[in-house]
């Protein structure tokens, strides 16, 4: 049953990638300025709001891992795992913007990168949860879980200064696409529709994978507990 | 199909291409992750003797 509700899901989120794709390069019309180019905001957009809610799921999971680690073992492992997931599928979205970013700007500015406030804090974001998985991935020992969950609180701090970046200060980024005044929003229903299609596929993919990335970790964790308890036994 | 619209063309499948390379590059990475998980935790399930 199980299975069988994780298959349809799967094949839902596919559908509506599919569809997403068709309303971005078809049906929504060409932007007037910036033209065919344009499109590319359709796939950048909604990976920089995943990879943003992701890293939130990351601080949670990371403070509840330091609320729970004395009392209860099992809730602070089970928030590790949704910290770990968070962050790497984080990183997977936040390294979608990196790269969709400048291939737009080359055409719209002409240079692949500035030094601009919102293209520094972004990229800032993803070398802190690089970091992160590099620390899990190499660092040993009963500490590392708590010396990760502190460094997943920090790297979150940067996602509101990402976020407000061009609010206070002047960059070259383009104006905020949502809440950035009375100018902001997209005016045309047909580009709205193929905005909102992208956002809702693309948050269906990652929650499929950010759930797939916490069950992987889980078993790692039962496996390792395992192998340890083998170990006192031997 | 004038020069500009060749190349816009040209980056905006580019940038879809790579957004999808990295997507399902990352998903087959953790499907391995896991099948190597699985046949792990079968070879230290204990034998029932």
């Amino acid at each position: 049953m199980k299975k069988l509700a994780i298959g349809i899901y799967a094949a839902i989120t596919v559908a509506l990638l599919g569809w997403a794709f068709y309303q971005a390069m078809y049906v929504a019309p060409e932007e007037q300025t910036m033209h065919e180019v344009q499109r590319i905001f359709y796939y950048h957009v909604p990976s920089a709001m995943v990879a943003f809610l992701f890293f939130a799921i990351s601080l949670a999971g990371s403070v509840a891992f330091l609320a729970f680690r004395r009392g209860r073992a099992e809730w602070a492992q089970a928030a590790d795992a949704w910290a770990l997931a968070g962050a790497e599928v984080g990183v997977v979205f936040c390294t979608v913007v990196l790269i969709t970013g400048p291939i737009w700007g080359r055409r719209a500015w002409g240079i692949w990168w500035t030094w601009d406030a919102r293209l520094t804090t972004t990229l800032v974001l993803w070398l802190i949860y690089v970091s992160y998985l590099l620390l899990r991935r190499f660092a040993a020992g009963p500490q590392v879980q708590t010396l990760a969950a502190v460094l997943g609180i920090f790297g979150a701090l940067d996602v509101p200064i990402v976020y407000m970046s061009n609010r206070w200060w002047r960059t070259q980024h383009p104006a905020p696409v949502f809440g950035g005044g009375p100018e902001s929003g997209i005016k045309d229903p047909a580009m709205l529709a193929a905005f909102g299609w992208n956002v809702v596929a693309w948050l269906a993919w990652g929650l499929l994978i950010l759930a797939l990335r916490y069950h992987v970790e889980r078993q790692h964790q039962k496996l390792a507990a395992q192998e340890a308890q083998d170990a006192l036994d031997a | 199909m004038d020069q500009r619209a060749i190349l816009d063309h040209q980056f905006t499948v580019a940038a879809y291409a790579i957004t999808w390379a990295i997507q399902l590059g990352y998903v087959a990475w953790l499907a391995l992750k896991w099948r190597a998980q699985k046949r792990d935790a079968a070879r230290n399930r204990p034998t029932v003797r």
